[in-house]
Parts: C-alpha cells; structure tokens; sequence
C-alpha cells in the first residue's frame, strides 16, 4: 500500500508552498531590521512592556531607527505607553504603515486593529466553545503577519514585547529567521525569579538564543522628595537575582511613578525624564543591549 | 490530509465538498479507477484549525493581503484598521470562477481540505460568489472605500436574487451609484 509520501503534491491547495512562501515573507521583511531582540520575562506584572518601550525610546534618543512589535496579542500595552492608540493603519504600497511614536519609533499592535476599550480579541469562527484548540494557531499567524505585513522600513532595532508564558519565546523564535538577542524582565521577588528562571533556561538551553542579560526591574523606590532609595521588597528577597538566574545584570531600575504615569499618558518617560535615576538605569542598560548586540 | 482508495492503491480525488454547516463540513472524496466514495466529516475545530493556518487556496499566483488574516478573522475590530478588507475577500481566491463546492477544473490530486474550508467560509460569510473578473475590478477600488462598495454590491445582487456577481452586476452598479 503507497505510504503518505508516496503520492506526490499537495495540489490545487498548495497549503505547504503557501506556508513557505508566508516564512520567505517574514524573512524578507527582517532582511531590512539590524537587531532583532526580544523582551521576555514569562512572568507577568514585573514591567516587561515599560522596560521595552523605554529601551526602544533610549536608543532611539541616540539616533537609531527603533521600531516596537507588541507581541502580546491579547492583551497589548505598547500603543496605548507609546501613545499611538487610536492612530489609523494606512494600507501602504509595501504593506501596512506603522504609526510612529515620539522620536519615530515605529509600532505594530494588536491594539491599533481593536475598535474600542472594551473589546477583546476574538476570532471568527463557527463557535467559541473549544476554541484553545485553535486560537494558539491564530494568534501566531498574527503574528507572523505584524512582522511580515508591517512596513517597517530599514530599522537599526526591533524590539519585541512578548507576553507572559515560557511558550511566547520558542513560538516566536519559529516565526523569525534569526533572533539577536534576548533581554529578560524580572523584580526583585522570589515568585518572579522562580518564572523567569525557567524562562530563561527555554531562551538559553532549548532554544540556544542570546540572552543579552537580566534587567532587574522596580528595583528600589525613589522618594519623590529628598531622593533616597528605599526597597520594594523585603530585604530577603534582595539576593543577586542575576547571579541566581545565571544571566548577566544588565542593570537594575528603580521604581519611579512617572513612568507608568508617562505610560499611561503616551509619553515617552525619556523625554521629560533622562536625568533621573530611572531614566540613567535605563539609558546604560541600552547601552549595554547595545554594546551586546 | 491524503486519501487512498485501500483496494486500488490509488491516490483518491476530491468530488465535492458540502457545508460548512455548524461548522462542520463534508469532504467527499472517490477513487478514480474503482469508483468507490469515502465522506470526511469534521468537527467545528478541525474546521477551523484548518482554516487558522492562514492560507488562500491556490494562494501561490496571487501576492496575500498585508495582514489579511487578521483583518479578515478578528471577530471585531476597527473598521478602518489597516482598509481592513472583509473576510470574504481575504478568505477567497483570486481567479476563481467556480461555485465554492465544485471541483470541476480544479487539480484534485493532492489534499483539497484545507482549501475547501477556505471557500466555503467565504462562501458562507458573504452568501454570494464572485467571479474573477467581478473580483478584480473589486481589487481595483481604493482599499478603504472596498468594504463599503463590496456591501453595496452584495445587497444589489440579493435584491436581483442572484448567486453570483459577475461583470455585469458591476456594470449595473456602476450605471447606478456611479462608481
């Protein structure tokens, strides 16, 4: 009896070229990107997309041409701290035209194709009842679409904000041709540290991808007032994060309330903020993902 | 998906395609030397597992839709996001001219499924068809206006109870909308 491979083509469908021709798609595109580098922590709640916006926005103050893919498809921040919610999508001759930020920094959301506030993200489809068997599917075709689809132009970074869950980093990986780098988010407490560890054994062991280092964030509390440093997390939780991880310290960034309120309003905490504490962590971590890269 | 006449030895072809109906569709394949017939029958999530592949049937002669997926999938979303194209124009395919369910002139030699559920989706969504010409003209419409104007058409060719929109549906909406 003829075995699968025995019986040639996939005919009129042409599923399996189309598929190929989706990947040549993706790596046509990044062909034009520099530095590919995404932002992890598989924890959620520790920063990871205020982290990527301000290290987008630090190196786009030196001059780079930064660009920012919002990887968590249901649940996207990166418009709204960027301040490109409610922008339009323009149909361009290439693909579609991403709203730029401050300081040009380009962004592709989720959030940018949602109506309103309230509406969350849902797939057609014959019913939603046992949809967990498919939904992974499609939101890694939107994904693979935001980075294929997306006129990003000649970029210097792409940075890109993955969602919470050790799975986020290996399904992308899949998608793209390469990946420069890895930066992981974590705070200073024992719960963040136990998720992101195991993210980061997937990013360094399973997947062999470059993990430029750990960025401990919300690392202190800066009074407002008189500027002293107080901890966020009880002393015991302190311990060398990095060191424990076994990845390198990129750097540590104080809690400031400015950047979420700079989030919340779409600004750029960089602009207002560089000569901060935070703002100075920020900028030397950049320059190390930069030195790295 | 490949099927195989068993006692033949024969790689088996597509004869048609029903549905879907409540998202369950039926693939009716036969053996070109025996003449037997075998029925695939999904359930709702094998259809749309399939259907989450994003891909076009017989999608290689036409360049895909920037982010034709996801304009064309999301259940909401904005209106102008992207001149975000319907889902039957994303979910169809360029140059079609056969009825959704027929496979006459289609090559049925390798796995038909995948590209069945494509169609038919498209076929149910809009409850009309279109030509390949109808559809190229359609293409030629500026992007953000085509949702609306496809509508239009649509509602036109129900009005006249047709099943198609071909040319000479466009015509009549052009003498009339002046498009």
């Amino acid at each position: 009896m003829k075995r699968y491979q025995d019986i040639a083509g996939d005919g009129g469908s042409n599923i399996v070229a189309q598929v190929a021709e989706q990947a040549g798609r993706v790596k046509s595109r990044m062909a034009a990107v520099r530095r590919i580098i995404a932002v992890m922590s598989g924890k959620g709640g520790v920063g990871k997309s205020s982290v990527t916006v301000n290290l987008a926005a630090a190196l786009a103050l030196e001059g780079a041409a930064v660009g920012i893919l919002d990887a968590d498809i249901n649940g996207p921040s990166i418009a709204k701290m960027a301040g490109v919610r409610g922008r339009p999508l323009l149909q361009g001759d290439n693909g579609v035209v991403p709203p730029a930020a401050a300081l040009g920094i380009k962004v592709m959301s989720m959030d940018l194709f949602l109506p309103d506030d309230q509406t969350p993200v849902l797939w057609q489809a014959p019913g939603q009842k046992d949809a967990y068997t498919w939904r992974g599917m499609m939101e890694a075709a939107a994904l693979r679409e935001f980075l294929a689809d997306t006129e990003w132009g000649a970029l210097d970074f792409l940075f890109i904000d993955l969602p919470p869950g050790s799975d986020k980093l290996p399904n992308l990986a899949d998608l793209l041709p390469r990946l420069d780098g890895v930066v992981a988010v974590s705070i200073p407490s024992g719960v963040s540290r136990l998720v992101v560890a195991r993210s980061i054994t997937v990013a360094v062991e399973l997947l062999n991808a470059p993990l430029i280092g750990l960025v401990e964030n919300m690392a202190a509390y800066v009074c407002a007032h008189c500027g002293r440093e107080e901890e966020m997390f009880p002393p015991a939780r302190q311990e060398n994060t990095a060191e424990e991880l076994k990845a390198p310290l990129l750097g540590k960034i104080p809690f400031d309330p400015r950047i979420a309120r700079a989030g919340d309003e779409g600004r750029l905490f960089l602009n207002d903020h560089a000569h901060t504490p935070a703002g100075r962590a920020i900028r030397q971590i950049a320059g190390k993902v930069k030195a790295f890269l | 998906m490949k099927f195989l006449c068993v006692e033949c030895d024969a790689p088996m072809k597509l004869q048609e395609t029903r549905g879907p109906d409540e998202g369950s569709m039926a693939v009716i394949f036969g053996c070109p030397r025996c003449g037997k017939g075998v029925a695939m029958l999904t359930n709702p999530m094998e259809t749309q597992m399939v259907r989450s592949l994003g891909v076009k049937i017989g999608g290689a002669g036409t360049a895909a839709e920037p982010m034709g997926m996801v304009k064309s999938s999301l259940a909401y979303r904005r209106e102008e996001a992207a001149a975000a194209s319907p889902p039957e124009i994303s979910a169809s395919i360029a140059g079609e001219e056969k009825s959704v369910n027929s496979i006459e002139g289609r090559d049925s030699s390798g796995c038909p499924f995948s590209g069945a559920v494509s169609e038919a989706f498209a076929k149910q969504e809009s409850g009309l068809s279109w030509t390949s010409e109808a559809r190229a003209r359609l293409e030629r419409i500026p992007a953000f206006v085509r949702p609306m104007v496809q509508k239009s058409i649509e509602a036109h060719a129900r009005e006249k109870g047709l099943s198609e929109i071909d040319g000479a549906v466009m015509d009549e909406m052009k003498d009339r909308v002046g498009m």
